[in-house]
C-alpha cells in the first residue's frame, strides 16, 4: 500500500497542490534530512546535474522524462527551483518530496531564488498567497530554504554551485566553515556562491551594478587546481542552447527551463554524468503550450495608450 | 465607420498587415542564440548583452507612396547604452545595496576582503536607451518640431481610448533582463492598426528594487485621413524613487511593481515637476526626461515652412527645437 507521502507525490506529479497542513509536515521532515547534510554535499556518480527550473513545472516533467523520474536516475539540481513560472510551489514541493522520499538519490542546492527576500518580488510569494490564502507555505519553504546544500562534490571531481566562485573561497573546505542556516546575505563567501558569474576577463572582476563578481579563466583553473576539480558545474544563467560550456570546457553553465518565462523559446538541458563522469548533455524543449501549462492570461492589451 | 482594404499575413516569423500605402511587419523570434549574441556584441564593441536579447525581432513601418520606412531593433536600441564610465546626464545607478556590500569588503578588519586587484567592467548595467526607433529609408523625410498651436500635431489620446475596430495588434519584445534580481530592464514594441490610423507605443521600462523606476516611452501616431500625411512621433521620459512608486500600492503584496502599466499609471499621475524634472525626479539628472513632439511629413513638397510652425522658436536643431511640456 502506498504511504502518505507517495500519495503526495503522485498528486504533485499531476500539478496539484497538497493542503497547507501536509506541507508543514513535509518542511519539517525535509528539515531534518537537510540539517544532516554539510555545506557542501559529496555525491556519488552516476548523477544527472540540472539548472534553474524556475516554477516550470510542466517543463520539469518534460525533464524528468528525458532523464528518467525520481528515482530511477539520481539527481543534482542546483537550485532557483522557484519564482517567475506559474507553478513554483507545485515544483518546489515535488522536488522536496523526492528529498524527503529518496534522501539518498536527490540533492538540492541553494539558488540565489531560494530567498525570503527575492521570493517577494519575483512571484513565489504572491502564487502562495494566491493558492493558499495565507504566507504560512510561502513561511515553511523559506525554512526548508535556510538549510539547503550550498554547493556539492560529484566524486571529488565535479564541483556544483548555483553561480560561482568566491575571492573568499580558495579551498572547498572553506565553503565549510560558513554558517549556511540564514536567509542569502548580501555580502560574503554564501552571497558570491549564489550570484556570481564567469566572464572573459582575467581575474576577478566587479560588477558594474555596485555589488557582486566576475570571474575569468585564471580564476577558474586555479580553483580547480587547488582543489582536484575536473569540471565546475553552475546555473544562473539562461543559456538559448540549453548549456554553456567555457574556458576550455572547465566549467558548464547548465540551465534547464526551456522557453524561460513561457516567451524566450529556448530549449533547456540537463547533464549527465556516467560511473566514470563522462558528459552527457541531454537537451529538450518546453511541454506542449496547452491550456494547463500556462494558466489563461487576461485578452492581450489590445487598446494600449 | 468603413474598414479599409488590409490584408494581414502571418508566417513563422510574425505577422505583417498591408494597408495601402502601409505595411507594418512585426518579427518575433526566440531570443538570440550564442553565435548571434556575439556577432551582436561585435557590432556594439563589446556591450555585455541583457540576459533576453531578442535580436532577430523587429516592428518595420512602411510607406509605399514615399518609399519612407521606419523600424525597432535591438542593434540600435542597445548603441543607446553607455559605454565605459557613466557621465551626468546618463543616469547611472547602482544597487540598493552597493554601498553596504562594498564596506564589506573595504573595512580594515574584513573578513571578506576584495581581491588584491580587479577589473572593474563599465557600462550602464541598465540598458537605459532613449531610443526612439529610427529610420530606415534613405529618402528625406525627417522629423521636425511639432506646432504648439496645431491640435493635430498631438497623439489624439481620446480617438485611441474608442474602442475601434483593431485590424492588427503585435507585441514585440526587444530585450529584457531581470538585472541579477535587482529588478528589471525591458524595451517592448507594441503597435495596433485600426480604420483610421495606425498607433506604436515602445517601452523602456527600468525598476531597481529599492533604488528608483524610470520609464521612456515613445508613442508614433498617424492618421489615414491626414492630409497631407504626416506622423506624429511624442517621446517622454519619466523617473522617480522607488518609495514613492511603493506609496502607491493598494496591499503588501509587491507584485505590481513589476508591471511597467502599474508604473506608467503612476508615474504619469505624479506632478510633472516631480517626475520630469531633471533636478528631482529620481535625483540622477538623467537626460531623458521630458516630454517632446515632433512630426514628419511623408511627402516632402507638404510640410509647412517653418515660419508656419513656430517663429518664435527658430532652432537649427530640430531636436533642440521641439516642442517641450513641463
Amino acid at each position: 500500500m502506498p504511504s502518505d507521502l507517495d500519495k503526495q507525490i503522485e498528486q504533485l506529479k499531476r500539478c496539484e497542490p497538497i493542503s497547507e497542513t501536509q506541507v508543514k509536515e513535509l518542511c519539517i521532515k525535509a528539515r531534518e534530512i537537510l540539517v544532516e547534510e554539510g555545506n557542501v554535499q559529496y555525491v556519488d556518480a552516476p548523477v544527472t546535474i540540472c539548472g534553474d527550473i524556475h516554477g516550470q513545472f510542466f517543463d520539469l516533467l518534460e525533464l524528468f522524462k528525458v532523464g528518467r523520474f525520481c528515482p530511477d536516475a539520481n539527481y543534482l539540481f542546483m537550485g532557483d527551483f522557484v519564482d517567475r513560472g506559474f507553478y513554483s510551489v507545485e515544483t518546489f514541493l515535488l522536488l522536496l518530496a523526492f528529498k524527503v522520499r529518496y534522501p539518498d538519490r536527490i540533492t538540492l542546492i541553494r539558488g540565489n531564488h531560494e530567498s525570503r527576500q527575492i521570493t517577494q518580488v519575483y512571484g513565489f510569494y504572491d502564487e502562495c498567497q494566491r493558492k493558499y490564502g495565507s504566507a504560512n507555505v510561502w513561511r515553511y519553504c523559506c525554512e526548508v530554504f535556510d538549510y539547503l546544500a550550498l554547493a556539492a562534490v560529484v566524486d571529488g571531481r565535479v564541483f556544483c554551485v548555483h553561480g560561482g566562485l568566491s575571492p573568499n573561497v580558495e579551498t572547498v573546505d572553506q565553503i565549510r566553515a560558513i554558517d549556511r542556516k540564514q536567509e542569502v546575505p548580501h555580502d560574503g563567501a554564501m552571497c558570491d556562491l549564489l550570484w556570481s558569474d564567469p566572464d572573459d576577463i582575467k581575474g576577478w572582476g566587479l560588477s558594474p551594478r555596485g555589488a557582486g563578481f566576475l570571474f575569468g579563466s585564471d580564476i577558474v583553473k586555479s580553483f580547480s587546481h587547488t582543489n582536484r576539480i575536473d569540471l565546475i558545474a553552475r546555473a544562473h544563467q539562461l543559456a538559448m542552447e540549453g548549456y554553456k560550456l567555457m574556458f576550455d570546457r572547465m566549467i558548464v553553465t547548465v540551465w534547464s527551463a526551456p522557453n524561460y518565462c513561457y516567451r524566450c523559446g529556448n530549449v533547456a538541458s540537463i547533464l549527465e554524468l556516467d560511473e566514470n563522469l563522462q558528459q552527457e548533455y541531454k537537451v529538450f524543449q518546453h511541454a506542449p503550450t496547452d491550456t494547463r501549462s500556462i494558466p489563461a492570461k487576461r485578452p492581450p492589451p489590445q487598446y494600449f495608450l | 465607420m468603413t474598414t479599409p482594404a488590409h490584408q494581414v499575413t502571418t508566417t513563422a516569423r510574425g505577422t505583417s498587415i498591408d494597408i495601402s500605402p502601409w505595411t507594418i511587419t512585426s518579427t518575433t523570434c526566440p531570443i538570440s542564440n550564442a553565435p548571434e549574441i556575439s556577432a551582436i556584441q561585435k557590432e556594439l564593441n563589446g556591450l555585455p548583452l541583457p540576459e533576453m536579447p531578442f535580436g532577430n525581432n523587429s516592428l518595420v513601418i512602411r510607406n509605399a507612396n514615399s518609399d519612407w520606412e521606419y523600424t525597432f531593433n535591438i542593434v540600435e536600441a542597445l548603441r543607446l547604452v553607455k559605454m565605459g564610465p557613466l557621465d551626468p546626464g546618463d543616469g547611472g545607478v547602482q544597487v540598493g545595496y552597493a554601498k553596504e556590500w562594498l564596506k564589506s569588503r573595504t573595512d580594515p578588519n574584513s573578513a571578506n576582503p576584495l581581491p588584491t586587484s580587479f577589473f572593474a567592467k563599465q557600462f550602464d548595467w541598465t540598458y537605459t536607451t532613449t531610443y526612439v526607433g529610427h529610420i530606415t529609408s534613405s529618402t528625406p523625410p525627417q522629423f521636425i518640431p511639432a506646432d504648439p498651436n496645431n491640435p493635430s500635431h498631438q497623439i489624439p489620446i481620446e480617438e485611441l481610448s474608442r474602442p475601434d475596430p483593431i485590424l492588427f495588434y503585435t507585441e514585440i519584445p526587444l530585450f529584457e533582463d531581470e538585472l541579477h534580481d535587482n529588478g528589471s530592464a525591458s524595451l517592448i514594441i507594441r503597435a495596433r492598426v485600426m480604420p483610421t490610423s495606425f498607433f506604436v507605443l515602445s517601452r523602456f521600462s527600468l525598476r531597481v528594487d529599492g533604488v528608483l523606476f524610470r520609464l521612456h516611452d515613445t508613442r508614433i501616431y498617424h492618421s489615414f485621413v491626414s492630409s497631407p500625411p504626416f506622423i506624429v512621433r511624442e517621446t517622454s521620459g519619466w523617473e522617480a524613487p522607488y518609495s514613492s512608486v511603493k506609496r502607491f500600492l493598494p496591499s503588501p503584496d509587491l507584485s505590481p511593481l513589476t508591471d511597467p502599466n502599474f508604473v506608467h499609471n503612476v508615474l504619469t499621475s505624479l506632478p510633472k515637476s516631480t517626475t520630469q524634472d531633471p533636478k528631482r525626479a529620481g535625483g540622477t539628472g538623467w537626460r531623458g526626461l521630458g516630454t517632446k513632439i515632433e512630426v514628419l511629413y511623408l511627402n516632402t513638397s507638404d510640410p509647412p515652412s517653418h515660419s508656419e510652425l513656430d517663429s518664435n522658436t527658430e532652432s537649427p536643431d530640430a531636436t533642440e527645437g521641439a516642442k517641450v511640456i513641463n
